[in-house]
């Protein structure tokens, strides 16, 4: 404490008084010596000097004196910090090479981290969201299918590893009686679902259980959108009635803005108990998921087993088609991000490799610094630094500089930050909100130091070795071309070489899977198609016939339109993804064990639809009149469903479809025609086995008008409208565009995670040829005096460039070498990013190579200029 | 490493140990740092060698401490030199640590070299 007190006033005022004094004392302490050394005979000269050796370093007591009465660490950390910005500020090229490099690697990995954060780690907006589970049904072969409301039931009863749990589901109603039509989206949900997600309102309630019991009057939760939107944001909505597919709901609340749970926008929220169908059985699936809020310290495997335990049970009371069917759970972050997860983990690899890549520059870059520091190192310890000093106050200077780049790094992310979600794809959840916030910011300054200490070793490392006899000796010049140092750079430069062959390699591996998926045949002609959605509402188009009728009329009505060419309809067009999926067997086909009955999408199109989309017909026929209602029931498979059953198509031909399998009820169709296999999942995704239904025979009130067209087909947008509006004005639009647009949007994820890794590529490609032109024009440098006698003593100008590429091309042979083994393992880690392609290819890592090699050359290649040309007659009459 | 000590060698000061001696050597009168470093050299009989890369450090702790004092004299020759001197309550520290480092010194002794 007194210590502390004294050294405070010190500080202020008095620390020149002392110096002085300390200065005195010691100059009185010589003369001491050096008197007593007179006393003994020796000349005055001779007795001075004596005292002084005697003494020993007087720098360094002086500066031992001084930090006991200062506080150390704190006055020579500002120093080093004056002294590492006078020297940024001496060299400023060097310093703006090493600031930009870094602030572009800290810039992009903060930059990647916040959204890697955001998406992936950021705890969910919920109570106790680590304990939510979502679950669901999983049967032998598919996991996570939807759960009966029976099972759900007896889960939330029975079972003990859950304090609460609620069911969920969504559905599309048509809301009249307020201006036209409009299709509105909805979520189906128990009343617990609020408060498990901490949902509350701003005006009026939410459900409670007596809402959500059959019988129940019907209620509605608005959002808050929905509520400023469609309702005028009226504060008397509470009392108010919506009319939902001809129904009447009162709307009893308004939820606070902010639930964001399901991933597309809701307009508002009903009970699912009242909703949903009377379901007598176990197996009547809908597309209900369940949320279970998790007991504090209950192991979802507890809840895993506890789960199947019921299911077990239920299969004994209650024993149904789906006996074999078990739980499935898993936590809702892994359930949510669970498809982006791997991009952004091969994302954040990559920017990370990035990073490494900028720091062995940035230490390269560095140990040339210090090695041309060498001789200022050296006179400061001859004069008496300490080693533990010197390290410190190089580490201090790196560190400033980190400081800096770091700063810019910030600027550099929040810029690319803002780009990254404009970019990304919607439908990447929590993206939008990724911002720089504490975390990332903690990150960005964690990264920076861990940065300065990784790029400051290397230079501290070899300081702390300076041989003072040598360093003294040699010129500045020659005096870093010690073994050391030069094995150092080279291990760096082979290193990032490396690294930076993995980061083209992944580039041109993505880059050539975007390529193939974009090129891929979709199995249809999507060029000048036109994807006209509409969703009939309920209540105005009771049946079947009503259906037909509509879609008979507007088909026609298109058809008159000039430059209309054709008109199909499809329930779910290629590119929309999975619509409806179930289980199916082939009658004259051997009948499949319980587990063992093999599923496919199905879909819904009439008989102009192949013919409109411009898809092969590979056996057999298309729909047409004869297939109506009441005649024999009848399908067309895809080719992927054929090859599964039969050598060639033309065999399927006759024989029959049963739809739900051998244990499910279901209509048996007889195949008539095999179609090729469109992209339905996506332009990069393997087709699945599909079925279609004829429209005549089983009508569907949500379809989508495909409309072929002889020229753009976003010219005949307005003409849709006019149509559509023209035959009912009740009929809403779900969406108009391109069926290019259908298939493009499938490939968002993949162009967003090529730019980047195309993006980090390019980066590491730059920053390793400044780094391999550091490294080679430092080795022409030191060795300038050697060519020139080389060149005087007659080697020929080839001569040298041979004997000076040798190196360059070694570390980059070395590079490549290792960064093929590298980029062989990581491939593995890439495998669910490729498409059309092999993640070892070949080719992709020649190409790589050759990138890599051309980029290493070309940065070579000025330093090699000037070795060729240096002046020998000039350089030896400097010498 | 060798393991036997080398007597021609000057002895380490401990941790702590040059505080103490420093004060010891102001019981009598004060004193200059050349006059402590001779002091503790002769007393020791060579045995410790002192540094002044040490001396002065914990000459500035024990000034902070308030243990010692400073004041520039004459020396007996005519030479201006700092002198040091003991505070009371320096003295009482010097009393407790010598004290303690006795009793060091004697259980290091029996431990080390055990009466047989």
């Amino acid at each position: 404490m007194r210590e502390w007190w004294s050294k405070i006033c010190r500080a202020l005022h008095l620390q020149n008084g002392l110096e002085n004094e300390l200065s005195d004392e010691i100059e009185a302490h010589l003369d001491l010596l050096a008197a007593d050394n007179m006393e003994r005979g020796m000349p005055p000269e001779e007795a001075r000097a004596a005292a002084r050796r005697a003494f020993g370093n007087m720098t360094r007591t002086h500066e031992n004196a001084r930090e006991a009465w200062q506080f150390p660490r704190f006055e020579t950390v500002l120093a080093d910090i004056r002294y590492g910005l006078r020297g940024i500020r001496k060299s400023a090229g060097f310093s703006v090479v090493v600031i930009l490099t870094l602030a572009l690697g800290i810039g992009a990995n903060t930059a990647i981290f916040s959204v890697v954060y955001a998406v992936l780690l950021r705890p969910l907006p919920y109570p106790n969201g680590e304990r939510l589970v979502w679950l669901g049904e999983s049967t032998s072969n598919e996991p996570g299918i939807s759960v009966t409301w029976i099972n759900f039931e007896h889960w939330r009863q029975e079972s003990d590893s859950f304090l609460n749990m609620a069911a969920f589901a969504t559905t599309d109603l048509t809301l009249t009686g307020r201006g036209d039509a409009v299709l509105t989206h909805a979520g189906l949900v128990t009343s617990s679902f609020f408060e498990l997600t901490g949902a509350k309102p701003v005006l009026g309630r939410l459900f409670t259980e007596a809402d959500d019991t059959l019988g129940a009057a019907p209620t509605a939760v608005v959002t808050a959108d929905f509520w400023q939107r469609n309702l005028g944001g009226d504060a008397n909505v509470v009392g108010q009635t919506l009319r939902l597919n001809g129904r009447s709901y009162e709307i009893i609340g308004m939820l606070r803005p902010g639930l964001r749970f399901f991933s597309r926008p809701l307009d508002f929220y009903l009970p699912i108990g009242p909703s949903r169908v009377t379901s007598l059985k176990r197996s009547d699936h809908g597309s209900m998921r369940a949320l279970g809020l998790l007991k504090p310290g209950a192991t979802l495997a507890q809840a895993r087993t506890n789960l199947d335990a019921i299911m077990q049970r239920l299969a004994l009371s209650d024993p149904g088609p789906e006996d074999d069917h078990r739980a499935y759970a898993t936590y809702l972050t892994e359930e949510t991000t669970g498809e982006i997860r791997p991009t952004l983990l091969v994302l954040m690899s990559a920017v990370g490799l990035v990073l490494l890549i900028a720091c062995a520059n940035v230490a390269s870059l560095l140990l040339v610094r210090s090695t041309g520091r060498a001789r200022e190192i050296a006179v400061r310890v001859a004069i008496g630094a300490s080693r533990g000093r010197l390290a410190r106050q190089l580490l201090t200077e790196n560190l400033v500089i980190a400081a800096i780049g770091g700063a810019l790094g910030l600027l550099v992310a929040s810029w690319c930050l803002r780009t990254l979600v404009l970019l990304g794809p919607v439908d990447i959840p929590r993206l939008s909100e990724a911002t720089l916030d504490l975390p990332v910011l903690t990150f960005a300054v964690i990264t920076s130091i861990v940065v300065g200490l990784l790029a400051g070793l290397a230079p501290v490392f070899t300081a702390g070795k300076v041989d003072l006899t040598v360093a003294l000796k040699e010129g500045s010049a020659a005096s870093g071309t010690g073994r050391r140092g030069q094995a150092l750079r080279s291990t760096l430069v082979i290193t990032e070489t490396a690294l930076t062959f993995i980061l083209a390699f992944a580039s041109a591996l993505l880059v050539r899977s975007l390529i193939a998926a974009q090129t891929s045949n979709p199995g249809f002609e999507p060029q000048h198609l036109l994807a006209l959605e509409l969703q009939l509402p309920e209540s105005r188009y009771k049946s079947d016939e009503n259906i037909r009728q509509y879609y008979g009329q507007l088909s026609a009505s298109l058809r008159a339109e000039p430059g209309i060419e054709q008109v199909g309809l499809v329930m779910c067009p290629p590119g929309a993804g999975d619509c409806g999926d179930w289980w199916y067997s082939i009658l004259e086909r051997p009948t499949p064990a319980r587990s063992d009955v093999p599923m496919t999408l199905f879909n819904i199109v009439d008989g102009a639809y192949f013919g409109a989309a411009r898809m092969r017909v590979l056996a057999g026929r298309s729909f047409s009149d004869a297939d109506r209602v009441g005649g024999s029931p009848v399908t067309v498979i895809n080719e992927q469903l054929a090859r599964q059953s039969w050598p060639d198509p033309q065999l399927a031909l006759g024989q029959h479809l049963k739809v739900g399998g051998p244990y499910t009820e279901g209509p048996t169709l007889e195949i008539v025609g095999v179609v090729a296999n469109v992209s339905q999942m996506g332009l990069d995704a393997e087709p699945m086995p599909t079925f279609y239904y004829p429209f005549s025979q089983k009508p569907s009130s949500a379809m989508v008008v495909m409309i072929r067209t002889n020229g753009d087909p976003a010219q005949w947008t307005s003409a849709a409208r006019r149509h559509v509006s023209a035959i009912d004005r009740n009929v809403p639009i779900q969406s108009l565009r391109t069926s290019e647009d259908w298939l493009g949007a499938t490939l968002k994820r993949r162009r967003f995670a090529t730019l980047l890794l195309g993006l980090f590529g390019a980066l590491a490609l730059v920053l390793v040829s400044v780094g391999i032109y550091g490294v080679i024009n430092y080795w022409v440098s030191a060795r300038q005096r050697e060519i020139a006698i080389r060149l005087a003593l007659g080697a020929t100008r080839s001569t040298i460039l041979r004997w000076a590429a040798f190196d360059a091309t070694r570390l980059a042979a070395m590079g490549i070498v290792l960064g093929a083994i590298g980029a062989w393992g990581a491939s593995r880690w890439l495998k669910s990013l490729v498409f059309g392609v092999t993640e070892h290819s070949p080719l992709m890592l020649l190409i790589a190579a050759a990138t890599v090699l051309a980029v290493a050359a070309l940065a070579a290649s000025l330093p090699l200029w000037r070795a060729m040309h240096t002046d020998a007659v000039q350089n030896l009459h400097e010498a | 490493m060798s393991t036997v000590d080398d007597p021609r060698k000057a002895l380490e000061f401990l941790q702590g140990t040059l505080e103490v001696l420093i004060l010891r050597s102001l019981q009598t009168t004060p004193n200059h740092a050349y006059g402590i470093s001779q002091f503790l050299e002769q007393q020791s009989e060579y045995e410790f060698l002192v540094d002044n890369g040490s001396l002065y450090p914990a000459l500035q702790r024990l000034l902070q401490r308030r243990w010692i004092t400073s004041q520039w004299k004459k020396t007996p020759n005519g030479r201006r030199a700092k002198y040091y001197r003991l505070t009371p309550f320096g003295r009482a520290q010097l009393v407790a640590a010598k004290s303690k480092w006795m009793r060091f010194v004697e259980a290091m002794a029996r431990v080390l070299a055990p009466e047989r």
